[in-house]
């Protein structure tokens, strides 16, 4: 089976990227790959606590 | 320090919170996408027929559904696009397969914000092992983002 050609390039990194990994779309404009969204959610979630436990 | 019964969580925090287990803390008024994530989402089969599913679909007042194992693993979507295909074509040829899919744990302000970004209608949350908590729709997903909550006023 062959895999598709990347189309886009990851808005963060500038990774290239068959689809954006948060809405799947081939050709969306903020395309976001795998790691990235992956950090970006991870930094959004704040610690339960002040002192992360 | 008095704990009789004490237990080590070996996969850690973070699998716990991407399981959608009970959390406590400062930050755990904060809502998420889990506790907004719609669990009444229509489910369906690889098996079964479009025309049937669209039915049921629309009886219920959705235009989306989830496709599952019987697990409830997560194994495609259809959404509006999808959901208007034929009839008479198999789930498994109609579903968009593989979608993405969020933890519950994420917080709702970040998904509503990159949902409006990426003009997404509505995204399956799973946990860490694919199985369906909800889908959260973005109608939902503003509205909960602007509610003022618990965790706001709060100087943690």
């Amino acid at each position: 089976m062959t895999r598709a050609a990347p189309v886009v390039g990851c808005a963060a990194c500038g990774k290239a990227i068959d689809c954006c990994e948060f809405c799947d779309r081939p050709d969306c404009p903020t395309a976001i790959c795998y790691h990235c969204l992956g950090v970006a959610l991870s930094q959004a979630t704040p610690e339960l606590h002040d002192h992360g436990g | 320090m008095g704990f009789t019964q004490v237990y080590d969580y070996v996969a850690g925090k973070l699998d716990w919170l991407a399981a959608g287990g009970p959390i406590e803390g400062t930050s755990a008024g904060r809502p998420r996408a889990g506790e907004v994530a719609r669990g009444d989402v229509p489910t369906c089969g690889l098996d079964e027929r479009l025309g049937e599913v669209q039915a049921r679909v629309r009886a219920a007042g959705w235009d989306a559904c989830v496709v599952v194992n019987q697990e409830r693993v997560v194994l495609g979507l259809l959404r509006a696009k999808e959901l208007a295909g034929d009839p008479a074509s198999r789930i498994e040829a109609a579903m968009r397969p593989g979608p993405s899919t969020f933890r519950p744990h994420v917080p709702i302000a970040e998904m509503a914000h990159r949902m409006v970004d990426h003009d997404l209608e509505n995204a399956p949350i799973t946990t860490s092992d694919g199985r369906l908590v909800g889908l959260l729709r973005r109608t939902d997903a503003l509205r909960t983002a602007h509610e003022p909550h618990q965790a706001e006023g709060d100087s943690t």
